[in-house]
């Protein structure tokens, strides 16, 4: 504040003169200074601006390849090469590269569904870190050199053994027999990652056949999962989130809807998911199946042996009656599963699922699934062989056992003693940089194979791009160390007209019917069914469970694959890392989930470092306190703190700047924990907070202490009696502009938030389609993170309030399209406009990055660029969408409804000379939705899909209140208390 | 001392600037033509060597725009120039810094691609490059009457129209081999055979046009869609079958997209099968 007294102005002329004498004496004056500074920007304008457009070469193909048009995709129909499901996939491929992954509408099994993992294959295959060359003791080879050396030891070899993964290949099972007849030696070893042993095993010993069935959800109306996380990664997603979804659709007059129950330690998203839900310790699953079993026994009339029930089960009876009676009045129809690993445990789910008579209706063991084959009991008898040195050749086969091997410091033991290790891998991971000679696998865009994930379906994979690396698919390098000099291709092809076309109705002609297939991707052959089994009743008594509860003062473990990393395979892909979580909603690296119970007695926060130690080994994970997870539990996902697999696993951004981002940890493998079961926990003095996307979890607004209009939901008996329940009028829309006018199209979404299970698949199929860059870890905590549409996860109740099982509703979110949107009147550059069909619209050319629009968002969908976040890595930029501009710093993006997609149906129909149909246009992540939750059209349409959808009884806009006008219309959630009744 | 500042920060600015200078495109869109191509590539070239673009086989091609640059002396001379404005200002030489602060913008303007280079407005219109080869479109569109799409065949099903392929030119050089009722086999097609007999070998390379016609990237324009609705080539090509080289005839600015898209029945030709366009930013911009 300038003073105004005499003596004041006094001071402030000495000042002056003061400061003049100053500069002076720097020989420097004010004018002089200006002086430079408008010569030197001058100069620096004029030198900076190069003003010339760069001369750009068109270069076009010397030989035109068949159907190739510049700028117009080629779509191929192929296989995912992601996990063992193998779902059908469309493979968009432009100007000769691969960039997106879509379901196959035609597969009988994934149905046009298609995971995050799934999608998120395609930067695998431009995951610079690959490997790029064959190396031999770790110095560069040619394949010869190593076919040369492989054959040499095999012939010699007295002991041969090929350790893999699941494949569900049958051409590749066909390659490793016809090796095996040469070397007699050879024995085939096959783990998987996440073991599903103990269900071949049960089957084994209840219906003498060792087989992983083939569970129909789609049949299912009882569904009562024991910590099966179906619709997250379990077995065959894609399939089982697509089956349930149909019975969570209450409009459809036939049927109604079907009841879910779930009992699990941790809040996985099939609990969030389940009507009813209730918390158990890993080691009472045993007695609460087996109590559950007496319960069905008792409804169904069972006069055989009953299990005892070993201790508390953990469930109260209540909740257990009811299931048994939903489960015993659903009969046939009923289902219930288990993700243990304990053959005890599957055997008592066995057990109910006979007495209810699943098998043959829910359960198909008749054509079983080809999934899950590993075998604990031949990997124990490898590791006992590898201890002696009785293996002489030893070869990993797109597997990473040093990793994910529960016994993996066994194994690194016996690798020292194995005569020669080859391992065929993508990258030089854990395993093959122990192995003497490692050797590139081909990625499964770049080759040719096929796949049987459940009997009698088969599918093919073609390549569609050159190997990019010095790659070769595992077939052909076991078709070349068995001395067979064909190709991949044609030994397929050979497989086919011997093992596949015989049981293929209708089909006239071997090529027709091999083009056809190649075409279509799928085949559906008419392969005998394996004679009917009958449950044995004897496997029931007698049992005991393999877990043993925890000792005092320890946790018991219950490590899951999680939703973006399973078993861990794609550790090193940026857009699976960056993928939050459904339900903690954090991403980049893994953390210890505790009860609120826990947390508190131990005096732990959220992202405060817990070392967590089994006795011989310890490792330190942040803590992370997650509702309705059971006390005396500690949950840890699998997948994370990978050493081998790169640089964005290892943790992202790797240059750390700042303090904070120091203490940012990248996860750790708990795989070698999970043998002990149990752990302890001990609290350190550092923190290490997590990247979440969303910090508040519940609907309760902290202001006004009531629930808002965000998440509806109801049940189904109060739906049954009026279907507007849940779904209030909305209170009258204040509008404060005039309304637009949309002469032709008006473009709608609506998005059923009773099918929508949060499996993230939309989102990545976004980040694909729309360019969307990665931030890293640190901008994810400073809330910077970029995906245009996520999941948002609420918890019923209010904060603080404790909670044994929340009620959990999953919400995508993404641009509402409002009519009246706010975020356009606050652009000062008008950089965000509204289109004459109802889009709400991001210009990047002319934004410059106020972020007005992001503060002026009620949903907060509005993202920015603060950085270049485009990839530097010229192998990832191959991957990028050549139809959507890549924003740079300082712009502003969002949703725009796959405004490309629009424009490209809307060309496509004027070029074909019609009119543009409901169906024409399809966003990124309505296409990948596995359970079609997510339907686009046009509202103008009176008898659109979404049209139609937005007039139901559930519809509602989420915040109508503020008179925005969305343009997204959900449908209310509703949950299935019926059995109550 | 003012002076020895003046010159350290003349001689900083552009070297500060100069590294930023370079056009940054990193864009799917300019690496639209370097897909790795099934059959037509050596499978042992590394990765590196398949992502950049192909380089022209330099001593058999001239470029355009290869040579002598006026750009650094004309910068340096323009600085120059601005020194002496401001050197004539300190001495109160009244008038000459006008005519010096002139002087300096003219030469940097030229200096900076004069005319021809000068994008900011972004029109390049009359750009006519000198092409690796010299094709005729005044002897192909305009003399033989070949289809536009007999050869950019993509501008009816695709959003670009694409050049064509070497192999698209030998249809018809396979035979002719020089102009009508001339024995004497023309040099322009012998470079056109060069590429094709290079064919097969590993220093394969492929005839690197300059691009005439250039929207910026996070411009979409779709030539399917102009196509059927019965718009001309002609329309915004210009007279190209009478170009023997081809010139940008329209300024592909956004002001001249929108003359069209926004008349109203009356106004456009009638061979046009819909009058006017969609004039929402989406349209092109995304």
């Amino acid at each position: 504040m300038p003073l105004v007294s005499e003596t004041g102005e006094k001071i402030m002329e000495d000042d002056a003169a003061k400061a003049g004498a100053d500069d002076k004496a720097d020989g420097l004056t004010r004018r002089d200074f200006l002086e430079f500074l408008g010569a030197s920007f001058a100069a620096l304008s004029m030198a900076g601006c190069k003003l010339r457009t760069p001369v750009e070469k068109i270069l076009p193909y010397v030989r035109q390849p068949e159907d190739a048009v510049a700028g117009k995709a080629l779509w191929f129909a192929s296989t995912c090469g992601g996990c063992s499901s193998a779902c059908g996939v469309l493979v968009k491929s432009r100007d000769g590269r691969p960039i997106k992954l879509e379901g196959n509408p035609d597969h009988p099994l994934s149905r046009g569904g298609l995971c995050a993992r799934g999608q998120a294959t395609i930067l695998d295959l431009y995951d610079s870190e690959r490997l790029r060359q064959p190396l031999i003791g770790g110095g560069e080879a040619s394949w010869a050199t190593v076919d040369a050396e492989v054959r040499r030891r095999l012939r010699s070899a007295k002991s041969v053994r090929i350790l893999g993964r699941t494949s569900t290949s049958p051409s590749l099972d066909a390659a490793i027999e016809r090796m095996a007849r040469r070397y007699p030696s050879l024995r085939r070893v096959v783990y998987d990652p996440i073991s599903s042993w103990a269900i071949a095993e049960a089957h084994r010993r209840t219906h003498g056949r060792a087989v992983v069935p083939h569970y129909r959800f789609d049949e299912a109306r009882a569904i009562v999962g024991f910590d099966a996380d179906f619709l997250g990664a379990w077995l065959f997603p894609v399939e089982f989130i697509r089956g349930w979804s149909k019975g969570r659709r209450p409009d459809q007059p036939q049927g109604g809807m079907s009841w879910h129950a779930q009992f699990e330690p941790r809040l996985s998203v099939t609990g969030a998911n389940a009507d009813l839900r209730a918390g158990l310790l890993p080691s009472q699953e045993f007695s609460a199946v087996a109590a559950l079993g007496r319960l069905v026994a008792s409804h169904t009339g069972w006069t055989g042996p009953l299990p005892a029930v070993e201790g508390a089960c953990g469930v109260d009876q209540g909740t257990l009656e009811r299931t048994a009676g939903a489960l015993s009045k659903a009969g046939r129809n009923a289902l219930v599963v288990s993700g243990s690993n304990d053959p005890a445990v599957q055997i008592l789910v066995n057990w109910i699922n006979a007495m209810l008579g699943a098998y043959g209706r829910t359960i198909d063991i008749e054509r079983p699934s080809r999934q899950a084959q590993g075998d604990d009991s031949a990997v124990s008898e490898l590791l006992a062989q590898m201890g002696r040195g009785a293996v002489d050749v030893l070869i990993v086969l797109d597997a990473n056992p040093v990793y994910d091997l529960g016994r993996a410091e066994e194994f690194k033991e016996g690798l020292k003693k194995v005569g020669l290790s080859v391992a065929l891998a993508d990258r030089l991971d854990e395993t093959a940089s122990l192995c003497r000679i490692a050797a590139p696998l081909s990625h499964s865009l770049e080759a040719f194979g096929d796949s049987r994930p459940v009997s009698g379906v088969y599918s093919l994979q073609q390549p569609t791009i050159a190997p990019l690396f010095d790659s070769r698919p595992a077939l052909e390098a076991v078709l070349r160390w068995s001395g067979d000099r064909s190709s991949g291709h044609d030994f397929i092809k050979g497989f086919w007209r011997r093992k596949v076309y015989p049981h293929v109705h209708g089909a006239h002609g071997f090529e027709a019917f091999w083009r056809d297939s190649l075409q279509k991707g799928v085949v559906l052959a008419d392969e005998p069914r394996m004679p009917a089994a009958h449950f044995s009743a004897r496997a029931v008594s007698s049992l005991k469970p393999a877990r043993k509860p925890a000792a005092a003062g320890a946790f018991e473990l219950a490590a899951y694959a999680s939703v973006a990393l399973a078993d861990g395979r794609q550790a090193n892909n940026p857009w699976l890392q960056e993928l939050s979580d459904p339900v903690t909603r954090a991403s980049w690296g893994n953390y210890v989930c505790l009860a609120p119970e826990d947390a508190k007695r131990m005096g732990v926060e959220e992202g405060r470092v817990l070392r967590l130690s089994d006795g011989a080994r310890s490792a330190e994970l942040p803590a992370y306190v997650q509702l309705g997870q059971t006390p005396g539990v500690a949950a840890v996902a699998f997948g994370y703190g990978r050493t081998g697999a790169g640089k964005v696993a290892a943790n992202y951004p790797t240059v750390k700047l700042f303090p904070i981002e120091k203490d940012l940890l990248a996860g750790a493998n708990i795989r070698p924990f999970v043998a002990s079961g149990a752990v302890t926990l001990a609290a350190t003095d550092r923190t290490s907070p997590l990247s979440k996307v969303q910090i508040y979890d519940f609907e309760t607004d902290p202001l006004l202490g009531q629930k808002r209009n965000i998440v509806q939901e109801t049940t189904e008996s109060a739906y049954r009696l009026d279907p507007h329940s849940g779904n209030p009028p909305p209170k009258k829309e204040e509008e404060l502009w005039p309304r637009h006018k949309y002469p032709g199209h008006k473009w709608g979404m609506a998005i059923d938030l009773n099918s929508c299970s949060g499996c993230s698949a939309c989102v990545i199929a976004c980040q694909v389609e729309n360019n969307v860059p990665v931030v890293g870890k640190a901008e994810v905590r400073k809330g910077r993170d970029m995906s245009w549409i996520r999941i948002d996860r609420y918890y019923s109740g209010a904060p603080g309030q404790p909670q044994a099982s929340p009620q959990v509703a999953f919400q995508p979110m993404l641009c509402q399209h409002c009519d009246n949107a706010p975020c356009e009147t606050v652009c000062p550059v008008l950089a965000t406009v509204h289109s004459s069909e109802g889009l709400n619209m991001q210009v990047y050319n002319r934004c410059v990055g106020t972020r007005y629009c992001e503060n002026n968002c009620p949903y907060k969908v509005r993202r920015f660029n603060w950085f270049d976040y485009a990839h530097q890595d010229l192998v990832q930029n191959l991957a990028l969408n050549p139809d959507v501009t890549v924003r740079q710093r300082g712009v502003m993006e969002k949703c725009n409804f796959c405004v490309q997609r629009i424009y490209s149906g809307k060309f496509q129909a004027r070029e074909d000379d019609r009119v543009l149909k409901d169906g024409d246009i399809t966003p990124a992540c309505a296409q990948s939705c596995p359970a079609q939750a997510i339907v686009f059209g046009d509202m103008n349409d009176p008898d659109s899909r979404v049209a139609k959808v937005a007039r139901r009884s559930r519809s509602y806009r989420v915040l109508a209140e503020l008179g925005v006008g969305p343009s997204v219309f959900y449908q209310t959630k509703v949950r299935n208390d019926s059995e109550k009744a | 001392m003012k002076w020895a500042w003046l010159l350290v920060l003349a001689a900083a600015g552009p070297a500060v600037a100069g590294t930023g200078h370079a056009p940054k495109r990193k864009s799917a869109q300019t690496l639209r033509y370097h897909a790795v191509v099934p059959g037509h590539r050596d499978p042992a070239a590394s990765l590196d060597q398949q992502l950049l673009p192909q380089e022209p086989l330099a001593d058999k091609v001239k470029t355009p725009d290869e040579g002598f640059s006026i750009y650094w002396p004309g910068i340096a001379f323009s600085l120059v120039l601005l020194a002496g404005m401001i050197w004539a200002w300190q001495f109160g030489v009244r008038g000459a810094p006008l005519v010096l602060a002139l002087l300096a913008i003219l030469c940097a303007y030229l200096s900076l691609g004069g005319r021809r280079y000068f994008h900011l407005l972004g029109n390049q219109q009359g750009y006519e490059p000198v092409q690796p080869i010299a094709f005729s479109h005044a002897i192909h569109a305009g003399k033989l009457k070949i289809s536009c799409f007999y050869c950019h065949y993509g501008a009816r099903s695709s959003d670009v129209a694409g050049v064509p392929a070497v192999s698209v030119c030998m249809n018809c050089h396979n035979v002719v081999k020089g102009m009508a009722g001339s024995k004497e086999p023309s040099a322009e097609i012998a470079k056109l055979l060069h590429f094709w007999d290079a064919r097969a070998t590993p220093e394969a390379a492929t005839i690197p046009w300059v691009r005439v016609h250039h929207l910026p990237d996070f411009a979409h324009f779709s030539h399917r869609v102009h196509i059927a609705n019965g718009i001309q080539c002609q329309e915004c090509h210009g007279p190209i079958q009478k170009m023997d080289r081809v010139r940008q005839a329209a300024s592909l600015s956004m002001g001249w997209c929108i003359q069209c898209h926004r008349l109203r029945p009356g106004q456009a030709p009638t061979h046009w099968k819909r009058v006017g366009g969609p004039t929402d930013c989406a349209a092109c911009h995304w």
